[in-house]
């Protein structure tokens, strides 16, 4: 059985929020900043030697000043190494060097990400540890709306799509993010902005083609309407192939086309106003289990999930007075899921509002109110999966303070906060952090943090009763094991404590160390609890094996992550990482849980490893190679692997570009993940060619 | 159950991949090395504090100070840092020899918050904390720059730089100039990518 996806509802307070951690500017939300590219950049005054150095500089007016290009792509480094938070940026640049083609594959640039693609249109993706199909207790955010289903407290990442193009960062958080993130940001937040409309001005157009991405097209057009309104609108498709399977049932080949748009209007730096909106339509291909009472009981069905949906956004923030300044932010999103063995649509409103204001001297208050209704229709397509109820409204409402202290001059601050949750399913629950920064130096930054988050539960702990057929007996009465929905499953608890270093070595040379170790209690199980007996409801009469998701395990996780970026020349970057992960659960003692702690603790490496590299070798040549190893996943059998990818683009002139993009070049085929009914899906090495041309 | 995509599998295991990608790994470091080698001739590019220092100059050229600002007629301009200093040797090759409006233009790093008439135009490293406390504190005719963030302006600076598609842009609070007793230039208030009043 397999599932459903779409969804989105989760607090997301306000992706702006983190923002409070340093205070930035709300609508540009968290800090805006790369971690590693640019501190070595934008702090690399060159000699004196050069043509454009201080001595021709001095020369210019102000007006060819302001056209001066500059090699720091960043806009505020400092942001990002200064906050208490193992945080990694990835810049929009960098994914397009990356040669990604969707969201997940661009998550691979950050470390302590674990990304595993099942098949073509499916991901395993988890932040230290956990990694599922359903990314669970991570929390994924598109331009502050949270895309992530309270179905079952995770991401149907193949319906999350934007231009690749449009895309200005993404921020990963790693480490519990609760008390400004709210529930479910439990191991990781993933914040994906845009670009503002008025960065993406003029004509784009794009293609290509290859073996797996068979056709993609973007277009996307910018215009503006005076000096403060800006907006685009664009279009995107594409079709891929199915990736390699051994048994030759290429059932996961993928179809799918998106439009929206993005308004952004400002006044003065003091008030913004942006509208945003998508909507898609997709069909992805898939293999799933479909459990019925009545014969044939169990049947593997390769069919196509239709989902489609849309969503609109818009967010207002002003700046009240100096140090004061508040958002408020709504949306709605849609979505329609219909698949082999399951159906869903889902409805859900959200609204936030963020305040920020400076309070004596030396701190800085932030507050915030969230409240979101998710309506979910399941629709019954096999008897062997249903809801009870088969409809429910899902609501969540939070509360956040946090009071961000600076303790001696400049060099000492304390964080501290709490966010306070109540949802349909759990009473008060709290979540509070807090965090202390030392910066000795400027380019040195020490951190240390204590947090507690929580997973919420969802829908299909507390309502969903699915079924697994195990046998038929010699009297010809089928036997099934059945998951009854469980009313009284708690939250799952996690304490993470966490320490971070970051330097700057020279002028060249960065390096970013994160610790951790994160506690969990109450962790989801799956328990036998009762003996096998008779049941006639629905028809015909079969055995039923009672089993209950519970909250029977415990333990803990600890590790680390190194990111390292080295700038030898100006032409030339070389950036590496290595995330190391240890955990340790088992079922509490009292708990019927049967073996879901080793597929768990088996399905995230030990050992990931990455490098990058980045050469500008003329003007108008970039190419790019990367690496990457990840250790065996004994719980999918799945053995280490490494591969590799590599880009070239050519800019033909100002306007055209060339690039040849090859993925997973070390072998024919790797698999990375199990989930799909039947042997491992291979992932296919893969070339592409693009032409991109803008004006 | 399936549900859960962590469930233990039990299939046979086809290890059919492998290849030895840290041939690849040592490969990639190893054209990095010797591309460093060659990297002085490669084409110079203008970092971003380069160019911020050449606009650092460029602001008294378009800047009018009340009398007050100075010590007297022939004290210099000076250009402070305050805090973390960005720029490098930058901003000393780019003021050196410079004479504005008959006063020669000297760049000062400090590391306490100026006293009256020691600055004229004061850069604050965005290391800096407690902006506004340093702010209100400082005498008038005090043209104050920072970086990197809108609480610049808002906390009473007057000038601060933003990078936009990789162009250094400035953004203008007038009414913080005013209280300054400063006066800008029409030319200066027209490049600046914002004039808040």
């Amino acid at each position: 059985m397999r599932q459903p996806k779409t969804l989105q509802l989760v607090p997301i307070t306000l992706a702006t929020s983190i923002c409070s951690y340093r205070g930035l500017r709300p609508e540009v939300c968290l800090l805006s900043l790369l971690l590693a590219t640019p501190l070595l950049k934008g702090d690399t005054p060159q000699g004196d030697s050069s043509q454009t150095g201080p001595s021709v500089l001095k020369k210019l007016s102000l007006e060819e000043l302001s056209q001066i290009e500059v090699t720091t792509p960043s806009k505020e480094p400092q942001e990002a190494f200064r906050s208490p938070v193992a945080i990694f940026v990835i810049t929009g640049e960098e994914i397009r060097r990356s040669g990604a083609t969707c969201i997940p594959e661009a998550l691979r640039l950050a470390p302590g990400v674990e990304v595993a693609r099942i098949d073509a249109n499916k991901w395993s993706i988890g932040i230290r540890g956990f990694g599922t199909r359903l990314s669970r207790s991570v929390l994924v955010l598109i331009d502050g709306r949270t895309v992530y289903t309270t179905l079952y407290d995770g991401t149907y990442w193949e319906v999350q799509d934007t231009v690749m193009d449009d895309i200005d960062r993404i921020e990963v958080i790693r480490g519990p993010g609760g008390t400004i993130w709210g529930p479910n940001a439990v191991n990781g937040v993933i914040n994906i902005i845009t670009k503002n409309a008025k960065d993406t001005q003029g004509m784009l157009v794009s293609a290509g083609g290859g073996n797996e991405e068979q056709g993609f097209v973007n277009l996307r057009y910018g215009g503006s309407q005076g000096q403060n309104l800006n907006y685009r609108v664009y279009l995107k498709a594409f079709t891929r192939s199915p990736e390699d399977h051994s048994d030759n049932r290429n059932f996961d080949d993928w179809r799918a086309g998106q439009i929206g748009f993005r308004i952004d209007w400002k006044r003065d730096n003091k008030e913004a106003f942006t509208i945003q909106g998508d909507m898609y339509d997709e069909e992805a291909g898939e293999s799933v289990d479909a459990v019925s009472y009545t014969p044939p009981y169990s049947q593997i069905i390769d069919g196509n999930a239709l989902l489609s949906g849309g969503n609109i956004t818009s967010r207002w923030s002003k700046m009240l007075h100096e140090g004061n300044d508040i958002q408020i932010q709504a949306y709605y999103d849609r979505t329609n899921r219909h698949e082999p063995n399951f159906g869903e649509i889902r409805d859900t409103f959200d609204v936030d509002f963020l305040q920020r204001v400076r309070w004596a001297a030396r701190q800085r208050v932030s507050w915030g109110l969230g409240a979101r209704l998710s309506h979910g229709n399941e629709l019954p397509v096999v008897s062997g999966l249903t809801f009870t109820p088969a409809q429910t409204t899902d609501q969540l409402f939070t509360a956040f303070l946090q009071d961000d202290i600076g303790l001696i001059d400049n060099r000492l601050a304390l964080t501290l906060g709490t966010k306070f949750l109540r949802t349909n399913f759990t009473g008060l629950e709290l979540e509070p952090s807090a965090r202390l920064l030392w910066t000795p130096t400027a380019k040195q930054t020490l951190w240390a943090a204590y947090t507690h988050a929580v997973r919420t539960q969802s829908d299909v702990e507390e309502d969903f009763d699915l079924s697994g057929y195990i046998a038929t007996t010699r009297s010809g009465i089928p036997y099934f094991a059945q998951f009854i929905a469980n009313p009284h499953f708690a939250p799952e608890q996690l304490n993470g404590y966490e320490l971070g270093y970051r330097r700057l070595i020279g002028k060249r040379v960065y390096a970013d160390v994160a610790t951790f170790y994160n506690h969990y209690h109450d962790l989801f199980s799956e328990d036998i609890i009762g003996a096998p007996f008779l049941d006639d409801d629905p028809p015909p009469t079969h055995i039923l094996l009672p089993a209950q998701f519970r909250n029977g395990l415990l333990g803990y996780t600890k590790g680390g992550e190194i990111a390292a970026e080295w700038g030898p020349a100006n032409f030339c970057r070389l950036r590496g990482s290595y995330s190391y992960l240890h955990m340790n659960l088992g079922k509490s003692p009292n708990s019927g849980d049967v073996g879901t702690a080793p597929g768990i603790v088996g399905s995230s490496p030990q050992h990931q490893a990455m490098m990058q590299a980045a050469f500008d070798l003329a003007k108008v040549l970039q190419l790019d190679l990367d690496y990457r190893y990840v250790s065996a996943l004994p719980g999918q059998l799945v053995p280490a692997y490494s591969t590799g990818d590599a880009r070239l683009a050519y800019r033909v002139n100002r306007q055209f570009e060339v690039s040849f993009v090859g993925r997973n070049l070390l072998q024919p085929s790797h698999p990375e993940y199990g989930g799909d009914p039947g042997p491992l899906v291979g992932i296919k090495r893969s070339a592409y060619v693009q032409v991109t041309w803008m004006k | 159950m399936g549900f859960f995509s962590h469930r233990s599998r039990r299939r046979p295991d086809r290890s059919k991949f492998a290849v030895d990608g840290t041939i690849s790994l040592w490969l990639l470091s190893l054209l990095c090395l010797t591309a460093s080698f060659k990297c002085q001739a490669a084409e110079e590019q203008v970092s971003e504090h380069q160019v911020k220092a050449a606009f650092l100059l460029n602001f008294t050229k378009f800047v009018e100070w009340p009398e007050a600002a100075f010590g007297d007629g022939h004290s210099p301009i000076s250009i402070c840092v305050l805090g973390e200093d960005p720029f490098g040797s930058a901003l000393d090759q780019i003021v050196e020899g410079e004479v504005v409006e008959g006063r020669r233009v000297v760049v000062r790093r400090i590391k306490e918050p100026p006293l009256a008439k020691q600055c004229q135009v004061l850069f604050v490293s965005p290391v800096i904390k407690d902006v506004s406390q340093i702010l209100t504190s400082l005498g008038p005719g005090v043209l104050t720059v920072g970086e990197g963030s809108d609480n610049f302006l808002r906390e009473g600076g007057v000038i601060s730089f933003v990078i936009e598609n990789r162009h250094v842009r400035f953004d203008i609070n007038q009414g913080a100039a005013e209280t300054e007793g400063l006066k800008l230039s029409s030319r200066l208030l027209r490049v600046a990518r914002s004039v808040e009043k």
